[in-house]
């Protein structure tokens, strides 16, 4: 299964008479781009701002990002969401790299959106400061929800796809800068050198821990909360078979962004045939019953013996209760022999003294920290504010409280807020140490 | 110019060996023995302005006295930061520095470090409460061991990011915080370089070491359940509605207590839940569902329990670090105790 990733890598992005991409620079005809995120009803009041890294710019509440992209040939984007339901992950993907579109609330924020800022302390936390953001700011009439901690921000979020894909229609029949191809063969097709490798499967444990539909991260357009661990070829997730959803603290997510530029898959794609024999992409949920988890674990355990894995990585989006289900993937597949590394960021408190993870074991000995969600930031007034500020307090972001902006306009809350920040995805270098 | 305070055993201190091992803590302006090296690597930012000296057994022996002492000496000194030994294996002038450090710390409120070897029993004893840096088992290492910590304390005075435990070479302190791997490298990279360490069984090493975990023993059953006072407690946020003492919906540090006499259940409508880790619908239409009133009324109205105790307890577990949910749980726990409940039913989500 191959798939050909055609990168254009954009220098600066403004707005003009047209959406053309020339000589690094991306050219956006707002109106034009405008009318496809009012295709839905639902979207009231919509303008599209650039922040650009560097720039003094405070963009909240963020509910996803997406990449600019283009399905040149061999399928469709995010199927069975945005568009048909067929196979991800063939043919060419055309991608603005570097851009990024960002779902940003006009007004309304909640629980699971999250802060950017673009130049600062904060700027570090975050691998989104470092993209060249095309802000969605919108409104939508989905007023049962203005008042809800938990969002679902349906609309927003399928604008930023819709927007998404706009922008990257001006680049479908462009010659890319570089060619990325994933091409991982079948089992049968390896060559003998390759099999004698050590094999390694990826698990990717999703956000599922909503009961209502809407929450959920998504499977080819799937909740993920309704099905038992799969294999997938790890070009459909590099090819977006996996859309983000709206549940859990910011820092701990993985955008749709992400999920599309998981790192850990393509380092792993990378080292296939190198150093190891990659096997595929286990996808597994994060279901709250005691039942479920183990469920779950058992059938991810299942596929991975039976393809006869001898290592593993295991991801897990977001903390607390998924913790428990993080450690006993981990630790079935250690009683099982595979040799396991987890990759998560942790709670240590306000204090740093807590026990990182709400579940232990010994058998969890080969672990990376990519964040402590409780770490309290301070950072400077932000001289434009995309969004709105005031919804880090008012609606109930995770890393927010009552007092958390003060009076000149600085901000002090918890990395939990941030957007994104600890990128299970391995696409980030923060870390936690001991002091 | 910032300024330091120095402390020394009767023997750094130039009193005297072993024979002098009772000397009366005293302290004395500017600096003996390894006191010069300090003094030299701690200019011209720092002064060391005096030097504490007290005998290891005086300390041993007398050790409440000797730290009041000490912390009277210090009373009516202005300085920034305390400095003691460094200590090596010696395991009397380890404990001294440890407790003096500490409470130096608690007292002054001013960063305190020493250092000691690996060795010492002061080390575990203190290196959660202070810096305690990793030093030689003997002086022969005191001018490797005395730079190290003058080369921090510059730092941290002058308000300079200092770096991890291992980095700078204390001993870890217990607390977990944020940093950026520099250079920079994506967590991408680092695990799957460690998982092809532990594929070839090579040495790794795991970025969140598995702490010692407190297991609490599960207690013996009630011999009669219809003679006991049952409590209900939850960490799933039930509270009335408005949430009258403002418990937060995630990283609660805060808990309430509610009367429910005369209630026969928990009446959507005038309890509701205000933790945010879970889909609230089910709970918000029916709050038993939580917190199983109604069926702890069956019971008592059966005379299977004896009493349903008349508070309800309740906090949020989301993102609740484990500190201060122990916390909680001591302080519930306590209130609970001297009303005599002996048993409680605690719900989650």
């Amino acid at each position: 299964m191959r798939l050909e990733i055609g990168n254009f890598h954009i220098q600066d992005v403004d707005f003009g008479e047209t959406t053309v991409f020339e000589n690094g620079l991306l050219t956006i005809n707002k109106d034009e781009a405008l009318r496809v995120v009012y295709e839905d009803d639902r979207i009231t009041d919509a303008d599209i701002v650039i922040a650009r890294p560097n720039d003094p710019i405070r963009i909240t509440p963020v509910k996803d990002a997406v990449e600019p992209r283009c399905k040149v040939s061999g399928g469709e984007l995010y199927p069975g969401l945005t568009n048909n339901l067929v196979p991800a992950g063939t043919g060419r993907t055309h991608v603005l790299k570097g851009g990024c579109v960002l779902a940003v609330g006009k007004h309304w924020g909640g629980f699971q959106d999250g802060l950017v800022d673009m130049s600062g302390p904060g700027s570090y936390q975050t691998m989104f400061s470092y993209l060249l953001n095309i802000c969605l700011v919108a409104d939508t009439n989905e007023d049962d929800e203005n008042h809800e901690q938990q969002k679902k921000n349906t609309a927003l979020r399928l604008a930023a796809i819709r927007l998404s894909e706009y922008l990257g229609e001006c680049i479908r029949d462009m010659e890319p800068d570089g060619l990325e191809v994933y091409d991982l063969p079948s089992p049968n097709e390896l060559e003998d050198r390759v099999k004698e490798l050590p094999r390694v499967v990826y698990v990717l444990q999703l956000q599922s821990q909503m009961i209502e539909n809407g929450y959920n991260s998504l499977v080819y357009g799937w909740d993920a909360r309704n099905m038992l661990p799969t294999l997938m070829h790890p070009n459909e997730l590099l090819d977006g078979a996996v859309v983000s959803g709206s549940f859990m603290p910011s820092s701990s997510k993985i955008s749709t962004y992400q999920h599309v530029n998981n790192e850990t898959v393509k380092r792993l794609m990378r080292e296939h045939g190198v150093t190891i024999n990659f096997l595929g992409v286990i996808v597994s949920n994060l279901n709250v019953a005691l039942e479920e988890k183990q469920r779950s674990a058992m059938r991810i355990k299942q596929i991975a013996s039976s393809l006869g894995a001898e290592g593993a990585i295991v991801c897990e989006e977001g903390y607390g209760n998924p913790d428990t289900d993080f450690i006993l993937a981990i630790s079935e597949f250690e009683d099982a022999g595979i040799k396991t590394v987890g990759i998560t960021n942790e709670a240590t408190g306000r204090d740093g003294r807590s026990q990182p993870l709400v579940d232990l074991s010994i058998k969890a000995n080969a672990l990376i920290s990519t964040g402590n969600v409780s770490q309290i930031l301070k950072l400077d007034p932000m001289e434009v504010v995309v969004g709105e500020l005031e919804s880090l307090t008012r609606d109930g972001n995770s890393g927010g409280w009552d007092g958390s902006i003060k009076a000149d306009g600085s901000i002090e809350m918890e990395n939990n807020g941030i957007f994104c920040a600890d990128a299970n995805t391995g696409n980030h270098f923060k870390t936690v140490v001991e002091y | 110019m910032k300024k330091a305070i120095y402390y020394l055993n009767q023997f750094f201190g130039q009193i005297g060996g072993e024979e002098k091992a009772d000397y009366r803590p005293d302290i004395q302006e500017g600096v003996f023995g390894p006191g010069m090296l300090l003094k030299n690597w701690l200019e011209p930012d720092i002064e060391v302005t005096h030097t504490v000296v007290c005998g290891d057994n005086y300390f041993g022996s007398k050790k409440d006295e000797a730290v009041e002492i000490i912390l009277d000496l210090l009373e009516n000194k202005t300085f920034d930061v305390f400095i003691a030994g460094p200590a090596f294996m010696a395991g009397r002038y380890g404990f001294a520095c440890g407790e003096i450090c500490k409470a130096v710390k608690e007292t002054f409120n001013v960063p305190v470090l020493t250092s000691m070897n690996v060795e010492n029993p002061a080390v575990e004893m203190y290196r959660k409460d202070i810096y305690i840096f990793s030093g030689g088992r003997s002086a022969a290492t005191m001018r490797k061991d005395v730079p190290t910590m003058a080369d921090f304390i510059t730092r941290l005075l002058a308000g300079e990011e200092t770096l991890s435990a291992r980095e700078e070479g204390y001993f870890p302190m217990g607390i977990r915080g944020e940093t950026f791997v520099k250079p920079p490298k994506m967590g991408a990279d680092r695990a799957v370089e460690m998982l092809l360490q532990k594929l070839n069984d090579d040495e790794y090493e795991t970025e969140i070491p598995i702490p010692k975990i407190d297991k609490v023993p599960i207690a013996p059953p009630l011999a009669d359940l219809n003679k006991e006072t049952v409590a209900l407690v939850t960490s799933g946020g039930i509270v009335p509605e408005g949430n009258p003492d403002g418990i937060q919906s995630a990283s609660a540090t805060k808990w309430g207590k509610y009367d429910i006499t005369g209630q026969g259940e928990l009446k959507a409508g005038e309890w509701e839940t205000i933790h945010a880790g879970f889909d609230p619908s089910a709970a918000n239409e029916n709050p038993n569902v939580v917190v199983p009133l109604d069926a702890m009324r069956h019971f008592e109205n059966e005379g299977k329990i004896g009493r349903l105790y008349h508070f309800l307890y309740t906090t949020v577990g989301t993102g609740t670090s484990q500190a201060e949910a122990s916390r909680m749980g001591n302080e519930i726990a306590n209130e609970l105790l001297e009303a005599n409940v002996s048993a409680i039913v605690l719900t989650s989500t």
